[in-house]
Parts: C-alpha cells; sequence; structure tokens
C-alpha cells in the first residue's frame, strides 16, 4: 500500500502529508437537522467517557437503580477502594519505563534507518527498503507462537526486555524519516562536509533538530501504543512486577469485574494519562493520522 | 568523512540496528511459524516435536471450529468496515465544512482511538450490563424490548461491533478527510459550473478521486478487523458458546490455553494467507478503477 505507482508530480517523496484544508464555503450556516445530527454523534462518542466517570463517583446503590442516575455523588471512596486493591503503583512504573525506553529505542532505530535510506546510496538499497516495509505486512497475531519460543530460548520471557526489544523498531517510523531526509536540502549536507563535519555529528547536531516535528509524531504513536498494548504483554509476561498498566487493569477485571464503581474507577485513573497526553497534543496526533496517509494518497 | 566509500558502509552500519529487529522477531519468526506448522510440536521440550508434515492443515481444513471461527471472522468484517467505510466517508465531509464547533467535534470523534481497549471496552460491557447497563435502561424506558447484549449469542457480535465502530471510527474520519482535502477545489468548481449538482459532483468528481484514500481505509480496517483480539478477550472472552470466537481468538485459544502449538501455527499460516489475499485481491481490483490527479 505505500508503494503504489505515482503520477510525478505527487510523489510522497516530494510533497509533504496533505495538511487538511477546509472546502471554500467559510463558516456556513448549518440547516437544523445538521446541528442535531453533529450533537447527536459527539453525545455518541465522548457520552462513555462522561458515564465512566459518573459510575465511578457513585454508590453501589445509585448504580444498581432504575432509572438510572445520570450525575455524579461524589463518592471518591471508589478510588481509594480500587487503588488499594492492585499494585497500580507498580503497574505505572513498569509501563511508564517499557513505553519511554520503547520509545526512545524506535527514534534511534529510525534516525539511523531513515537516514541511510533518505539519503545515501548503497548497493541493494531499494530492495532492502522494499524488505523494510514488507515487515508491516505479517500480522503480529501470527507471530506470537513463533516469537514466544524466541523469546523463551533467550530467557526473557516474564522480562521487560520481552516487552520492548521485539518492538524497537518500526517500519511506520523509517518511513517517515526517509520521506523527510529525501527531501533534506542537499546543500546543508555538502556545507557540512565541506566545514568538516564528520556524519555521526551531523546526523545528531543537524539533521535530528531539524527533523522534530516528524520525531514527536513518531515518538507520541509509539508512546501510545506501547502504552496501550495488551496482548503481546500479557502472553509475554506472568507477574504483576513486570506487566503494564493494560494487563494489571484486565487482571483487575478478572478478579473485581462485579465492583462496577471500583472499576470504574481504574479505568478512570489507569486511562487519565493517556487522555492528557492526548490533549495537549492533540495536533501532533491529528498530524500523525494525516501521515499515515502521505505513502497511499501522496 | 563523506566520502562515498565510507558512507556506503556507514550506511549498512545504520541500518543494522532496525535489520536485527525485523530479522530475529519479525522475518525469522515468520518462517519459524511455517516451520512449526508442520510438527506436532511439543510445547514444553521443542526437540519432542514429530514431523507431521500438512496434516495441521488438513485437520484445521476439515474440521468446522475452524470455518465457524472464520464466518464468525466474516461477520466482524462486514459488520466493521463496510459501515465503519460508509460512517466515515459521511462525517468526514460533514467535517470539511467549516462551522462553530468544528474542531471540537473532530476532537470528540477521534479521541477514542487513543483510549486503550482494555479501559474502554470495561466502559462499554458496563453499558451493555443486562441488567443493570444502560442501554437495557433506556430501551426499558422507551418501552422496548430489553436484550442480553454480550450475554446473548445473538447480540453479543453486534456489541463488540458497536464498541469497535466506536473506538476506530476516528482514525477513518481523519484520513478521509486527508484525502478530501487532496481532491482539487477547482474541480469540483468546474463540475458545479457545468451543471452538476452535489450527487452528481459527488459520484464523479470526489469519489473517483479519492480512490486511494478509500482502498487505503479498506484494506488498514479489514486487517485491523482480522486481527482484533483485545475487545473479543474483555467483553466476551469468545462467547457465549464460541459465538465470538474469531480466527485471531481461536488462535489464541489453541495456542495459549490449550498449548496446541503445532495447529495453531498451522491456523497463522493460514490467517496470514487470507490477509495477504486480501490485501492482493484489493490492490488489484484497484489498478482499473483508482484515478490519480
Amino acid at each position: 500500500m505505500l508503494q503504489r505507482k505515482q503520477s510525478p508530480e505527487n510523489r510522497p517523496d516530494q510533497a509533504p502529508a496533505p495538511v487538511p484544508v477546509p472546502h471554500r464555503k467559510i463558516w456556513r450556516r448549518l440547516p437544523w437537522w445538521q446541528w442535531v445530527l453533529g450533537l447527536f454523534l459527539v453525545i455518541i462518542f465522548l457520552f462513555p467517557f462522561y458515564w465512566v466517570i459518573v459510575t465511578s463517583l457513585n454508590g453501589a446503590n445509585q448504580v444498581l437503580q432504575f432509572p438510572p442516575v445520570f450525575l455524579p455523588h461524589g463518592q471518591w471512596q471508589n478510588y481509594t477502594r480500587a487503588w488499594s486493591e492492585a499494585p497500580w503503583l507498580r503497574y505505572f512504573a513498569n509501563t511508564i519505563f517499557i513505553a519511554g525506553v520503547t520509545t526512545l529505542l524506535v527514534l534511534i532505530t529510525s534516525i539511523l534507518a531513515g537516514f541511510a535510506f533518505g539519503t545515501m546510496q548503497f548497493w541493494g538499497k531499494s530492495a532492502i527498503f522494499a524488505g523494510f516495509i514488507a515487515m508491516m505486512m505479517i500480522p503480529q497475531t501470527v507471530l506470537l507462537i513463533p516469537d514466544y519460543l524466541v523469546l523463551r530460548d533467550l530467557h526473557w520471557l516474564n522480562t521487560y526486555w520481552a516487552q520492548i526489544v521485539p518492538w524497537s523498531a518500526s517500519v511506520f517510523g523509517i518511513f517517515l524519516l526517509r520521506q523527510y531526509f529525501l527531501s533534506f536540502p542537499r546543500e546543508l549536507i555538502e556545507a557540512a562536509r565541506l566545514d568538516g563535519a564528520t556524519e555521526t555529528r551531523f546526523i545528531w547536531k543537524i539533521a535530528v533538530p531539524m527533523a522534530k516535528p516528524a520525531l514527536i509524531t513518531i515518538a507520541l504513536y509509539v508512546f501510545l501504543g506501547s502504552w496501550n498494548s495488551f496482548l503481546w504483554p500479557y502472553i509475554m509476561t506472568q507477574s504483576p512486577s513486570v506487566q503494564p498498566i493494560e494487563v494489571g487493569l484486565a487482571t483487575f477485571l478478572g478478579t473485581n469485574g462485579t465492583d462496577w464503581t471500583g472499576l470504574s474507577a481504574a479505568v478512570v485513573f489507569t486511562t487519565l494519562p493517556v487522555m492528557i497526553l492526548f490533549l495537549v497534543a492533540q495536533r501532533q496526533f491529528l498530524a500523525g493520522a494525516y501521515a499515515a496517509t502521505g505513502g497511499v494518497k501522496g | 568523512m563523506f566520502a562515498t566509500e565510507r558512507r556506503r558502509r556507514s550506511a549498512y552500519l545504520y541500518l543494522t540496528p532496525a535489520a536485527l529487529v525485523f530479522l530475529v522477531f519479525t522475518l525469522g519468526p515468520a518462517f519459524f511459524v511455517l516451520y512449526i506448522s508442520l510438527f506436532n510440536w511439543n510445547f514444553l521440550n521443542s526437540a519432542l516435536s514429530t514431523f507431521v508434515g500438512l496434516q495441521n492443515y488438513t485437520n484445521l481444513l476439515t474440521s468446522s471450529t475452524f470455518w465457524h471461527s472464520l464466518a464468525i471472522s466474516l461477520y466482524f468484517v462486514v459488520g466493521t468496515v463496510p459501515v465503519g467505510l460508509f460512517l466515515a466517508l459521511v462525517l468526514a465531509m460533514a467535517l470539511m465544512n467549516q462551522f462553530a464547533g468544528r474542531g471540537f467535534v473532530r476532537l470528540a470523534v477521534f479521541s477514542p482511538y487513543v483510549t486503550p481497549v482494555v479501559a474502554t471496552s470495561i466502559v462499554w460491557i458496563w453499558i451493555f450490563n443486562p441488567q443493570f447497563g444502560l442501554i437495557n435502561g433506556l430501551l426499558h424506558m422507551a418501552h422496548l424490548p430489553e436484550l442480553g447484549w454480550l450475554q446473548s449469542q445473538r447480540w453479543a457480535m453486534p456489541g463488540v461491533i458497536f464498541y469497535t465502530l466506536w473506538h476506530s471510527l476516528g482514525f477513518d474520519v481523519i484520513i478521509f478527510m486527508a484525502g478530501l482535502s487532496g481532491i482539487s477545489a477547482d474541480l469540483r468548481e468546474a463540475a458545479r459550473i457545468d451543471g452538476a449538482n452535489r450527487w452528481q459532483e459527488f459520484w464523479s468528481v470526489t469519489w473517483p478521486l479519492l480512490t486511494p484514500t478509500t482502498l487505503f481505509v479498506l484494506i488498514i480496517t479489514t486487517i485491523g478487523s482480522l486481527q482484533a483480539f483485545t475487545q473479543f478477550f474483555t467483553m466476551t472472552a469468545g462467547g457465549p458458546m464460541s459465538a465470538t470466537t474469531t480466527t485471531s481468538y481461536l488462535l489464541y485459544e489453541l495456542a495459549f490455553l490449550f498449548y496446541r502449538t503445532g495447529p495453531a501455527a498451522a491456523l497463522a499460516v493460514l490467517l496470514f494467507i487470507i490477509i495477504a489475499g486480501l490485501t492482493a485481491l484489493q490492490m488489484l481490483l484497484s489498478q482499473r478503477r483508482t484515478y490519480y490527479q
């Protein structure tokens, strides 16, 4: 999907990811039914967020009441109860460590590979690049069994390594940085060469700072993906001392499955960091989604 | 330092970290799973595995469990992909207009996509709860029959489909918006000047020019749906009575609940073939119908 034929004036390696420009009808007055439809959609998409907060702040009797209680009643003890019933602090620390190190490693591997593909000439370049892209075709589900056996042979099961190293290179990251380095001004490379800068120095001091927007996009998506991942850590680990937050939450669901107020509180405090990150960096997240289409539309 | 010879060698050096990761954890294992699938694999002691040729495959292809899971997967794909595609396109086109609150609506639609599936599926398990859940409460208030949702063989899958659409639609909307913004307004205006109404303008200008984007969304959502696992794990655990045991869920059961590594590996290979085949088919079908600007 990233290698389709492109018309010459529209190649992804020359055009940056399209930034959406609203069609020209400025501040169109919407007919009433579109307002109603829009409002309905916003409610459908946002209501579950509201509902989990309401449930997390209500007493067990209000939750099981009919008709449903739509307002919160300040039962903050749900939070203290839920917090005391699982090693959440440990889960948080594990998640932050795993997601943080994974992100850092992905950035490093993507910068190096992206720089090579984007600025250098070498034998087998396009074949290797195609090979890298093909890695995207192999689904995670298919790799679970063999990777489980590989990680077992490495004695990495139930460690941080099993959750970090297999994810420390990203095709998306390499692809995005290759696009970026392809459009990198040649004169800068030439100038650096004449100044006698070494290649490594050039990469880390000039190219990387200039690639900051792309790097932030990659970092956000890798961090989010690592934070939200479930199946992989669930299979590859058993003890809470190395497990991430989502696995902890699933365990909590298994043991406290009928305590809806406590469960809701746990959902709120485990999801809050992700939502804050999203709200703070919403522009970059949306830009990343646009960038994902860079190879297709281009 | 930038001499051609140096550069050539350092390029390989720069590719090594990523290539190693892919080799050890993606490419190597892809061949390894193919190898495992030809054995009656001993999960605890690989050395005791016995070669059985294609028997794992013939067993699977003649078992009703496999075909049932495939039908369930198909149900899920049909429920999420075409519906999601249609909804995402309509939403994206609506959001291409400027109106007060546009940014907020876009943010609202996108926000479920960033949430962890374990966490938000718990919220929906609660909303779908047959006794005390919100949806049945609303149905009751409207004097409509209440449903068993995730605990009913009939309604469990629609429930998971609804959750999945809620969770993932925003991403498709954003991709469609990117595609739509790439279509030149001049072309659309030209069509209008030629007397096309909105409907004709859509079918003769927007839709054909949007084909690459549509195809991209089609492929990624189909692959995503075939691989979906977490919401099935938390919401239904494949049940009730395997009413939601998709091929991916069956793979998990075989491999990590029943430790039937060989058959599970064969299933993984079949799943890979299905995914790769669908991708190739969608690409092929598009060759004729894709328009480039």
